[in-house]
């Protein structure tokens, strides 16, 4: 009733100031669901693409991502539980048309692999295509869905030509796969293919990627697994397909804690505009407050009445903000997408926005309980309101001195506590918990602070313009809370901006310094366009055949991929150590420098990244166990060197030890390193004259390589400077609203100067000063807040998502960069609140209360 | 089915190719009768012990008719050496051009399943062979693996449901029912054996009790004195398909070479 009866009337009449509040818990909701949802729908992707690959498969067999040799599987076709056992070679290929991007190649076995995925063929000659004879004989042969046939126009015993390891090979289309669960994996952009002819189309000699099996039924899946663990032993993975989302989670887990972080930053300087919407308003109806008190309305009513406001506010705020980040998902979706197959080399397409009911009911309740917490000070203040001092004005906005101090006294206990937490960094829980108590903190001073810089602000507004810069410094004087609301929203922002912009920096300066250091060769030879794709790969011949040709003068062949250690993955570097000791040695972080390499090349020990020693806790000197296809290496950590190659971390071990542990010779990069008369261009040129006739194959320069490098490093805090981007449009809208009550709240003020003699200039001046007032206040504060942000933030990074150790580097031309766009932004949202002022009515103003 | 006709083979775990070399053993279920065996299961163990050979050729053609009329020929060269558990076999397409110079070769073991090994010229590569899925379709044909595959006779109960003419030769008309141990797609299956020659005439293999699958024997002639049907017609009731397999220039203990039998032997053009 009291809703209907008093609030209702009070929205009505501050139409804009309402949807400027709503805007906040909009915008922080909208972005909330938006990075969320999209990080969803990339998710959703890729366990949707494994699953409708998956069909029946009820266990795989894989070794991370090296493959094995192809004797696993007669191992596994002979062993007690299996039902079923099909090879798979999966690999990723330019369809080299337009707008068409990559398709999943398939290798399989069809002859057993129709009991677990059902090709169900609408096209082509059916007594050929369920041949699997055929389709073995012709390594030509290939089957796409219907979705990519029809945007291709194919039909049956169309061409088809793909990228492979030989170069450009034209493919014949011998079916069609009718729409269904698993032709609509990976967008449609799928193909079948025989797994003997792919081993050949792709490199990868005689291995397979994958087994999938199908258990016998009866046979228990927990039991299957561990008979087969028994009998391969611990270099391979037995794991439901399910269980690579969770290692595609794990491999993301980095990009999704900066969602997460960038989020719940925004959310909180909504919070602020709500708390600053709520304290004006209580100040404004605090007669009305009164008159109810004195009607006889008790505390916890007017309390109850401004919390139920807020709540109706974050809910209506809430709907509209899911709908807004339901619409914006897509968009970020495929950014995140292209990001995660750019960084990590992980295939997969988003076509449909993929969402949770219970991610929509969190943002929900996320978006009506940051309201309300927002709103719980004001809604306090409101139920304490004295009918007696009801009638009094303006006092209101002033902090009291027991507050003030009250608050000095708590931010200084939250700052000594945030000080002694730094003491326990080791302790994951103590280190947020002072992270925490370091922001409240800041929050805590923010109004003594603003009041503080104001008072210092005074005498330079004054000497600019005497008249209108007293004003607007009294303007932020006399109503600190309300400056400070909108501070603290400028604030926050600014300081979430700093932090990012500053953990750009100083990754660029270690990746930069990284590249330098390690990625010194004149050509790096690939296999793919795409340096992180690695299924694509060359024969190790190649390197010594790449040796002969004139101004080479010497060829390092690499061989990485992902494996898996402790549970999670990691990125292996098989490398000539030996020659890169020469070449390129890392700094080293622990370990003798020369002794490491020497025990690495003899493979009596090995390498590690900084990262990975510390997201694991390993020193040098500790024993790491890595469990190959062939046996478990067990080596000590000889040492620890800064390496970027990978965010979960790196394993260095010598080329040969790998050869021996996982059978494999392949390479994936050939670093070139030509003679010193040796023209760059001609060697690329004479490279790709030798061997482009045989198969893919892409030089790049030095340059080019880190371009590329850099270009993904630009992709990733490209996707946050979106985040920041709204973060700092949210805290404007603080200023916005800030301003738009500051105008109401003084009508009365404004309409005395004017009756006066006050310009309406004058006026115009007074809000500008007041806004810029604003933005100077925010920007000081706001950096200085970002100060800290970006050391917890550093920290972050270095302790939970990626281990690297980032030097401390404030970030100076993006704080300069901001000054004049934030004055800039707050005089922009000055200027509607100042027509405003100095359109208004005389009469009504004067007769405003 | 076609096991039964020719070798009858303990065969716990069929393969795909075994089949093949059960086709090329149909040609032996025809010697002639020696004594009227009254039991079924004597019955059933006498038509293979009539097929033994040391050696055997022939020239075969499979033609796949679909549902809607459509044609789809495959021909092959089968040459064996030995017979039953302890031969071996290579089949080499010759028709139609994709599948041309494809080789497989079958090594039978009379304790355990066989060893089947795929060339492929066209990515000169050889690949092992393990049958997964019994009852799916081999190669695109109408026998499933399982009707192609070696049994053993005692894998099956056997009922005498009487006697019954087809096509003009009187047949005793069996029951067989695979045992609890013998898993198979079919419940039960009901063959027709000529009694002039033990050579079956029809098998109808049942799932439940409906006939899904029926074999039909034709053209039986006595070639150098084995009584062989040159001739193997597989209906699919369901899918309304049908796959012939013709038998031409067939010959039986032709002087072979263990060694043209080996993986390097089919890698051979």
């Amino acid at each position: 009733m009291l809703l209907r009866l008093i609030s209702w009337p009070y929205f009505r009449r501050h139409v804009l100031r309402t949807l400027l509040t709503t805007a906040g818990i909009v915008l922080g909701v909208a972005v909330f669901v938006g990075m969320h949802t999209a990080n969803q729908t990339v998710l959703y992707a890729f366990n949707s693409t494994v699953d409708r690959i998956a069909g029946k498969t009820e266990l795989q067999v894989t070794a991370a991502e090296t493959g094995f040799d192809e004797e696993i599987l007669e191992t596994l076709q002979g062993a007690e539980p299996v039902r079923v056992a099909v090879p798979v070679i999966e690999a990723v290929v330019s369809t080299a048309r337009a707008g068409q991007g990559n398709l999943l190649i398939l290798g399989t076995d069809l002859t057993g692999d129709r009991s677990l995925r059902d090709y169900d063929l609408d096209e082509g000659d059916e007594a050929i295509i369920d041949d699997p004879l055929v389709f073995l004989a012709q390594p030509d042969s290939i089957i796409v869905t219907r979705e990519f046939a029809d945007r291709n126009g194919l039909e049956a015993n169309s061409p088809l030509t793909l990228g492979t390891a030989l170069g450009p090979r034209t493919f014949t289309v011998r079916g069609i796969m009718r729409s269904s669960g698993l032709t609509s994996a990976f967008a449609g952009n799928l193909a079948i293919m025989d797994v003997y002819a792919a081993q050949k189309m792709f490199g990868r000699g005689r291995t397979f990627d994958r087994i999938d099996l199908g258990i016998k039924p009866g046979t228990a899946l927990a039991a299957a697994q561990a008979d087969l663990r028994q009998l391969l032993g611990p270099g391979f993975q037995i794991e439901p397909p399910s269980s690579r989302g969770q290692q595609f989670e794990a491999m993301t887990a980095a990009y999704s804690m900066m969602v997460s972080i960038s989020s719940l930053f925004a959310l909180f300087i909504g919070m602020f505009i709500i708390y600053n919407s709520f304290a004006i308003a209580v100040t404004q109806r605090r007669s009305e407050i009164g008159i109810l008190r004195a009607l006889g309305a008790t505390r916890r009513q007017i309390r109850g009445l401004f919390l139920l406001e807020s709540a109706v506010t974050g809910l209506v705020g809430s709907i509209v903000g899911v709908l807004f980040g339901l619409a914006i998902a897509r968009g970020i979706a495929s950014s995140i997408g292209q990001l995660i197959s750019d960084v990590y080399g992980v295939a997969q397409r988003t076509d449909e926005v993929a969402t949770t009911p219970w991610l929509l009911g969190l943002a929900l309740v996320i978006g009506v309980v940051t309201s309300i917490v927002a709103a719980l000070i004001p809604a306090r203040q409101a139920a304490s309101v004295d009918p007696v001092h009801a009638l009094q004005k303006g006092k209101y906005q002033l902090l009291s001195e027991r507050e003030s101090r009250t608050r000095l006294i708590a931010a200084i206990v939250l700052a000594i506590g945030a000080a002694v937490c730094l003491l326990a960094p080791t302790i994951r829980p103590v280190f947020y918990l002072g992270f925490g108590m370091a922001m409240v903190a800041a929050l805590l001073l923010g109004p003594l602070l603003s009041l503080g810089l104001s008072r210092a602000l005074r005498p330079m507004l004054k000497w600019l313009r005497p008249v209108e810069g007293a004003l607007a410094a009294d303007s932020l004087i006399q109503a600190p809370r309300r400056t400070s609301a909108s501070v603290a929203a400028l604030m926050l922002s600014l300081a979430l901006v700093t932090a990012f912009a500053g953990m750009a920096r100083a990754s660029y300066d270690s990746i930069i310094d990284w590249m330098d250091g390690a990625l010194n060769p004149d050509l790096f030879v690939t296999p793919s366009q795409d340096i992180v794709i690695r299924t694509l790969r060359f024969p190790d011949g190649m390197g010594e055949e790449l040796a002969q040709v004139p101004g080479i003068a010497l060829v390092q062949k690499v061989r990485n991929a992902r494996i898996s250690f402790r549970g999670g993955p990691v990125m292996l570097v098989a490398t000539d150590i030996e020659s890169i000791a020469k070449t390129s040695p890392r700094p080293a972080v622990e370990g003798d420098p020369r002794q490491m390499y020497e025990q690495t090349a003899a493979g009596t020990g090995l390498m590690i990244s900084d990262n990975l020693a510390r997201l694991h806790g390993i020193h040098a000197g500790d024993r790491l166990e890595l469990q190959a296809p062939h046996g478990v290496i067990s080596a000590p950590v000889v040492g620890v060197v800064v390496d970027f190659t990978d965010q979960q971390g790196t394993v260095l071990i010598d080329r040969d030890l790998y050869r021996r542990y996982w059978r494999d010779d392949t390479v994936n990069i050939f670093r070139v390193y030509l003679t010193q008369d040796a023209d760059v261009p001609t060697v690329r040129q004479l490279i790709l004259d030798r061997f482009a006739q045989d198969r893919q194959i892409f030089v790049f320069t030095n340059r080019e390589l880190k371009g590329y490098i850099l270009r993904v490093t630009d992709q990733w805090f490209g996707l946050t400077s979106i985040q920041m981007a709204v973060a700092v449009l949210v805290a404007i809208l603080g200023i916005v609203n800030s301003l738009t009550v500051s105008i109401t709240d003084r009508r009365r003020e404004l309409g005395v100067l004017k009756a006066v003699g006050a310009l309406r200039g004058q006026i115009r001046r007074t809000i500008w000063m007041e806004a810029i007032g604003v933005g100077v206040l925010g920007l000081v504060l706001g950096f200085g807040l970002g100060a800290i942000n970006l050391y917890y933030i550093l920290e972050m990074v270095e302790r939970d998502i990626a281990g690297l150790r980032l030097n401390y580097v404030f970030p100076l031309t993006v704080t300069l960069a901001l000054v004049p766009t934030m004055l800039a932004s707050a005089f922009v949202a000055a200027i509607w609140p100042a027509e405003a002022a100095v359109r208004g009515s005389l009469v009504e103003a004067l007769e405003y209360e | 089915m076609i096991g039964e006709v020719t070798t009858m083979r303990d065969s716990r775990r069929a393969q795909h190719w075994r089949g093949i070399l059960a086709l090329s053993f149909v040609v032996l279920s025809g010697a002639p009768a020696m004594r009227a065996a009254e039991d079924a299961r004597q019955i059933v163990a006498e038509a293979q012990r009539r097929s033994e050979a040391a050696s055997q050729r022939y020239e075969g053609w499979l033609q796949v008719f679909d549902a809607k009329g459509r044609v789809s020929d495959k021909r092959w060269i089968l040459v064996r050496l030995g017979s039953h558990g302890s031969s071996k076999m290579v089949l080499r397409f010759t028709e139609p051009p994709e599948v041309k110079g494809v080789a497989l070769l079958v090594i039978n073991h009379p304790d355990r399943a066989s060893d089947q090994w795929m060339w492929t010229p066209a990515i000169e590569r050889d690949r092992r062979i393990a049958l997964q899925d019994r009852s799916t379709r081999f190669f695109g044909t109408d026998f499933s693996f399982e009707d192609l595959e070696e049994r053993d006779v005692d894998q099956y109960d056997y009922t005498r449901l009487g006697e019954e003419p087809l096509d003009g030769d009187l047949c005793w008309k069996i029951q067989s029912v695979p045992k609890r141990t013998k898993s198979s797609q079919y419940t039960k299956s009901i063959v027709w054996l000529r009694k002039n020659n033990y050579t079956f005439a029809r098998i109808d293999n049942f799932v439940k009790d409906e006939v899904v699958r029926r074999a039909t024997y034709s053209d039986v002639a006595e070639i150098q004195g084995i009584w062989t049907a040159r001739r193997v017609e597989m209906a699919d009731l369901r899918r309304g398909s049908r796959t012939r397999l013709t038998l031409d220039k067939l010959q039986y203990s032709l002087p072979m070479k263990e060694e043209d039998f080996t993986l390097q032997a089919i890698r051979r053009p």
